[in-house]
């Protein structure tokens, strides 16, 4: 999807410009305003709101690589959730078994560290499973994938690395063995906060990637894989970096993602999550940072909105809310085929559409 | 047991098992043929004739008929499924066909908890008789056989199905050649209707046995994606690599439980057809009888 259209009577003088992040004077009143909410309203929201936020941040985490693969590099996944699991145990291991020596613990960096060994570990791990693309694709690619996450989750992590330290099936995370530097990370308004940054930077990373040359060859991979390689880019190269990084931001969430839990179990990972990512992403439109973002807000919000509209019913009918999970997922799977078949693009199409309405008005020609 | 049992024991057990994939196999290359559709809601089809067939069985219903009341509503279920949701989507790319089919199961998994709940169910009073049934040395319970032979038969039903009557031929046609099938005068919408139709009420039956076999809950929705290693290894376009796709599957799958899970202890039965499946699309992605026409990179 092209860029957004400048506003009336504004043109780029000089490349400097045309290569600006934020291209006017309204942009970045903008973003500084989403700063302002993002850091400053937010976190005073009720708790609760917090916490969904949280939610949606750990979406936008997962979604991200997802859309890497999918939107980005034309790799279909079907098995996110498994490198998520293996940053997270990745993480956790380290925090809980690893013999930091004891000023590790006292100075607080051994999680900052976890995250990003665990990180690099889910994206190695990633790479694994992605070898195949470089002799499927389509389908077959995608049965890999799926039976990566039928592997690692269900198998590796359920029977042993769950086991280590003979805990039983979960790993129960103490209060206080989370923490960075002095802080520790104990309640939603500080999820949020370490949320938000580790957000911020994998966007950043990501919309870097994608205007820099491994970017630019993971989109004409996608587009055409056969005239890509005729333009001297190597295809299995730059596939398996697109491998690596997916995993590396799926670790990422997932060792973020323990500080929000008291425990990790590997249900916490099952195959519906990683198809819930490839749904989000299909809402949100592929191929497009703000698809991930939007498509995150639009599923975690909906699925709050529909609790709050079925506790009345309750009232009427008991066990609704027990059952609660199920209208949900019903309603995620008809969700997925009613934005496909009635809007393929997804929100973020709609988002550009509104956003160019704007910027061209008056003269929409 | 000596070593020798064992191993045929694990043999026909695998085989008989296997059946039952074999069919819920055919119900996926059906559509893959008619349609070009990739199903990734099969599971959850398994799951949806299961229990129609268990609720009619617990209301007094023989369980021949409460098969067949399942059968009828998986027909249903089947072509409005194809109506509502597939038919708008004939020519996608790949990826919104599958998400599609993604979004349906998570829609039907949603709808059969939400109705049948999550524990897990039996069959009461037993369908089939408890006591093993003895062949020579084998000893092969009973619930197995009958269902190898239901399964069986209704493979040999379908395949006559395809090779002898109108429908079928339509069907094969279509597949073969979609634009001269409709020149000559078939419909396309019904053959998609009825490849729908027919993979609903195989995965039915397929789902109603292995209910019988170790009780009736979400998980075996599981088994139902046992079908993609069968499909995967008979190629996605073959009726015969399917049967022998499924068989095959089925055995290997006893033997890894048999054999392999002293070295890997848990969940290796679970596993290992998929792993199976990822070292063989390694070395021949267009399965035994598939055909080779697909991309490669």
């Amino acid at each position: 999807m092209a860029k957004g259209f400048l506003p009336c009577g504004t043109y780029h003088q000089d490349y400097k410009h045309d290569h600006a992040w934020w291209q006017t004077r309204f942009v970045k009143g903008k973003m500084i305003l989403l700063g302002i909410i993002l850091f400053l309203v937010i976190p005073h929201l009720d708790p609760y709101w917090v916490g969904v936020a949280n939610m949606i941040g750990y979406t936008i985490l997962g979604a991200l690589g997802v859309d890497l693969l999918i939107g980005f590099t034309g790799q279909i996944t079907l098995g996110h959730a498994a490198f998520i699991a293996v940053g997270a145990y990745t993480s956790t291991l380290l925090v809980l078994e690893f013999p930091w020596p004891p000023i590790f613990h006292h100075l607080g960096i051994s999680y900052p560290i976890s995250i990003i060994v665990g990180a690099i570990v889910a994206g190695l791990w990633s790479v694994l499973f992605g070898l195949p693309s470089a002799k499927v694709k389509g389908f077959y690619l995608i049965l890999t994938t799926m039976a990566a996450q039928f592997v690692t989750v269900d198998f590796i992590i359920t029977q042993y690395v769950a086991k280590i330290g003979g805990r039983g099936q979960a790993f129960s995370l103490p209060p206080g063995t989370i923490k960075i530097g002095p802080w520790i990370i104990d309640n939603p308004i500080k999820v949020y906060y370490l949320m938000i940054i580790l957000v911020l930077l994998c966007i950043g990373m990501v919309a870097n990637l994608l205007r820099s040359k491994p970017g630019r060859a993971w989109m004409a991979i996608r587009d055409n894989d056969i005239a890509a390689e005729t333009l001297g880019i190597n295809i299995v190269f730059y596939k398996l970096l697109s491998f690596f990084v997916a995993g590396f931001i799926a670790g990422i969430a997932g060792a973020f993602w323990i500080s929000n839990l008291a425990a990790i179990s590997p249900e916490h990972f099952p195959w519906s999550w990683s198809l819930w990512l490839v749904g989000v992403i299909l809402i949100g439109g592929t191929g497009s940072i703000h698809g991930t973002i939007l498509g995150s807000m639009f599923m975690v919000l909906v699925m709050e909105f529909l609790q709050m509209g079925i506790l009345p019913l309750a009232d009427v009918y008991p066990q609704l809310l027990e059952k609660f999970l199920f209208v949900k997922e019903s309603t995620f799977g008809l969700a997925i085929c009613a934005f496909l078949i009635f809007e393929p693009n997804g929100l973020s199409y709609r988002w550009w559409q509104i956003k160019n309405y704007f910027n061209l008005w008056p003269f929409s020609y | 047991m000596s070593q020798m049992d064992l191993f045929f024991m694990t043999l026909t057990t695998g085989l008989m098992v296997g059946g039952i994939y074999a069919l819920v196999a055919l119900g996926w290359v059906i559509i893959y043929k008619c349609s070009g559709v990739l199903n990734l809601a099969m599971g959850e089809l398994t799951i949806i004739g299961a229990y129609v067939t268990l609720t009619f069985y617990q209301m007094g219903v023989p369980f021949v008929f409460a098969v067949v009341i399942s059968l009828i509503i998986g027909l249903v279920l089947g072509i409005l499924t194809e109506r509502v949701f597939l038919d708008r989507l004939i020519g996608e790319p790949i990826l919104t066909v599958i998400m599609v089919t993604v979004g349906l199961s998570f829609f039907f998994r949603g709808l059969v908890e939400f109705i049948w709940g999550t524990d897990t169910r039996v069959f009461t009073p037993p369908v089939f008789p408890l006591k093993p049934i003895k062949i020579g040395f084998l000893v092969i319970g009973s619930v197995y056989l009958w269902s190898f032979i239901t399964a069986i038969v209704l493979l040999l039903i379908l395949v006559g199905f395809f090779q002898y009557t109108r429908w079928g031929l339509a069907m094969q046609a279509t597949a073969d050649d979609e634009m001269a099938a409709i020149s000559l005068g078939v419909s396309a919408r019904f053959v998609y209707a009825a490849a729908w139709a027919i993979a609903f009420m195989a995965a039915g039956v397929g789902g109603s046995l292995l209910g019988n076999i170790n009780g009736l809950n979400i998980s075996v929705s599981y088994l139902g994606l046992l079908v993609l290693p069968a499909v995967v290894l008979g190629g996605l376009n073959s009726i015969p690599g399917a049967i022998v796709g499924g068989l095959v599957i089925g055995i290997l799958q006893n033997f890894a439980g048999a054999y392999l899970d002293q070295f890997f202890p848990g969940g290796v039965k679970q596993i290992f057809p998929f792993v199976f499946m990822v070292v063989f699309l390694l070395f021949k992605p267009y399965g035994l009888w598939g055909w080779e026409r697909i991309e490669r990179v």
